[in-house]
C-alpha cells in the first residue's frame, strides 16, 4: 500500500505519518509531486491554517489541476482531514469568499452563535451514518477530537455525519472514492486509528 | 456533547522532565528515565491531550527540545501543545515540524504582540495557546512572565481580556501559588475570572488528585483541567483517575 501525504506547506503531518506507520502502511511518502500522487494507491489531504491561504498555495503548485484528474477522473481514493476536508468543498466565507476544489457538495461558514467558545475545541460525540465504510466497527455515536473555527453546511444529504456544537453540522463525507472529515482521526486515540485503518482497507 | 479534556503538562529542562512546586523544578528523569519508569504511551491512553513546556532558564536549546519531543510523541497519538522560549518563526516552525500540535506562547503575549498576531496569521487561532501565569501579591493577582521571574504591573482580570484581543485559540491558566502543591486549584480565583473569557480555558496549578481534576471539570466554564505532578498521576494514577471520573458521569471523552 502506497499512500501520498499531499504536501501543499501548510499542517502539521507528522502525526498522521506515524500513525499511518502504526498501522503498518508500508510506503508513506509526502510529496506534491505529479508522478508520486498518479503512482500511490490512496491520497491525503491534511491541512491546519487559513482557508485562503491553503487554497492559494494550491492552485500555485497546480495541484487542484492534478487531484481533478486523480480524484474525479481516475476516481482514487482521497481522505481529506480537518482543513484538508474543508477544501475539498465548493467555498468558504473564511478570508472573504474563496472557492475550494468543489468534491464535495457542501459550503465552510462561520459558526454563527454568538454565546459559543470559537474555536470549537476538544473531543465531541460524532453522529455516524448508517452503512459508513468510515465508522465500520465504531460505536454510532464515537468521540473524535476537533479543533475549528468554521464548519460545514449542505443543502443536501451526503452521506454525512453530523456533530453537534451550538447548531448542528457535518464533520464527514463519504461518497465512492471520496472522504472527508473535520475532525482530526490521527489525534483521537483509537477511535481515530480506526477510522484511518477503514480508509486504508475500505476505499 | 462537546467534552470536556483532562491534560497532562510535561516540564522539560536541559533535558530532564521535572517536578514544579510553585515554579521551582526538581529534576525527575531524562526521556529514557519516563519511559522505563512510567510507560508513558500508556499513561497517554488516558489522556485527552499533552503539553509539553520547555522551561529551561538560561539556554532553551531549541534543537534538543524539538528532537526530544519528536521521540516523546511517537505513537501517541493525542493531540500535543509544545513552547517554551518561542521567540522566532523558526522556533515555531520547528516545534510544528516535531510533533507540536498547537504551540504554547507566554512572556511575548506581552512584549512582542506584533509576534503573537504573525503567528495566529499564519498558523490560525486554534494553533495558539496562549499560557498565564499568575501570583498573589498584596492580595492583588498579578500576571508574571519569563518563567514566572518578571511580575508585570497588570492585573490578571485586566490581563485576560488584552489577551483574549490577540485572537489567540485557548487559554492555559496557572497559579504560582498552587503550582506543584498538590492541595488543589485556585478555585477561588479561577470563579472571579472564568466568566471573562470566551475563548476555551484550561485551568493549572495545584492538582494533587482526582477529586480536584473532578472539582475543576464540573466548573461550568472551564473547558480543561491540566495537572504537571509527576509524582501523584504517572503510573497508574492517571488511568485510574480517569476510570472513576466516566464513572461518576462527567463529560469526558470515551474510547
Amino acid at each position: 500500500m502506497k499512500i501520498v501525504i499531499v504536501d501543499y506547506g501548510m499542517g502539521n503531518i507528522k502525526s498522521i505519518i506515524s500513525a499511518l506507520k502504526y498501522l503498518n502502511v508500508d510506503n508513506v511518502l509526502v510529496s506534491r509531486d505529479k508522478v508520486d500522487i498518479a503512482a500511490c494507491d490512496k491520497l491525503i489531504l491534511p491541512g491546519v491554517g487559513s482557508f485562503g491561504q491553503a487554497i492559494s498555495n494550491i492552485r500555485k503548485l497546480e495541484l487542484d489541476k492534478i487531484l481533478f484528474e486523480e480524484v474525479i477522473e481516475k476516481k482514487k481514493p482521497i481522505l481529506g482531514i480537518c482543513l484538508g476536508f474543508q477544501l475539498m468543498t465548493k467555498h468558504s466565507d473564511e478570508d472573504g469568499l474563496s472557492d475550494g476544489l468543489g468534491f464535495i457538495n457542501a459550503n465552510i461558514k462561520k459558526f454563527q452563535e454568538k454565546s459559543l467558545k470559537i474555536p470549537h475545541v476538544g473531543f465531541n460525540q460524532v453522529r455516524s451514518p448508517k452503512n459508513s465504510k468510515l465508522y465500520e466497527g465504531l460505536n454510532s455515536m464515537s468521540d473524535f477530537y476537533f479543533t475549528h473555527s468554521y464548519q460545514a453546511q449542505s443543502s443536501e444529504a451526503i452521506n454525512q455525519a453530523i456533530c453537534e456544537y451550538g447548531n448542528e453540522f457535518i464533520v464527514s463525507y463519504e461518497v465512492d472514492n471520496i472522504a472527508g472529515v473535520q475532525f482530526h482521526p490521527e489525534l483521537s486515540q483509537t477511535n481515530g486509528l480506526k477510522l484511518l485503518e477503514n480508509f486504508i482497507k475500505n476505499f | 456533547m462537546l467534552r470536556k479534556r483532562i491534560i497532562f503538562s510535561l516540564i522539560y529542562e536541559n533535558g530532564f522532565f521535572n517536578q514544579s512546586r510553585n515554579f521551582r523544578l526538581q529534576k525527575v528523569g531524562n526521556l529514557q528515565w519516563l519511559e522505563r519508569n512510567y510507560k508513558f504511551k500508556d499513561i497517554a491512553f488516558s489522556l485527552d491531550e499533552l503539553i509539553v513546556l520547555n522551561s529551561s532558564r538560561t539556554d532553551k536549546d531549541m534543537d534538543k527540545f524539538a528532537l526530544t519531543l519528536s521521540k516523546l510523541v511517537d505513537d501517541v497519538f493525542i493531540p500535543i501543545a509544545a513552547g517554551g522560549g518561542i521567540r522566532s518563526m523558526e522556533d515555531a516552525k520547528l516545534l510544528f515540524e516535531n510533533g507540536a500540535d498547537k504551540i504554547v506562547l507566554n512572556t511575548v503575549l506581552y512584549r512582542d504582540s506584533e509576534f503573537v498576531n504573525k503567528l495566529v496569521k499564519l498558523y490560525g487561532s486554534q494553533s495558539i495557546v496562549a499560557s498565564i501565569d499568575y501570583k498573589k501579591v498584596d492580595n492583588v493577582y498579578k500576571v508574571f512572565v519569563e518563567n514566572g521571574t518578571f511580575e508585570l504591573d497588570v492585573e490578571l482580570k485586566d490581563y485576560l481580556i488584552y489577551v483574549q484581543t490577540l485572537n489567540v485559540g485557548e487559554i492555559y491558566l496557572n497559579s504560582i501559588d498552587k503550582d506543584g502543591t498538590g492541595f488543589g486549584y485556585d478555585f477561588k480565583t479561577i470563579s472571579e475570572v472564568v466568566d471573562s473569557i470566551n475563548i476555551p480555558l484550561i485551568i493549572a496549578g495545584g492538582a494533587g488528585n482526582e477529586s480536584h481534576l473532578e472539582k475543576g471539570l464540573l466548573i461550568e466554564n472551564v473547558n480543561a483541567v491540566a495537572t504537571a505532578n509527576l509524582f501523584n498521576f504517572i503510573g497508574d494514577g492517571l488511568p485510574k483517575a480517569r476510570e472513576n471520573i466516566i464513572n461518576n458521569n462527567i463529560n469526558i471523552a470515551r474510547w
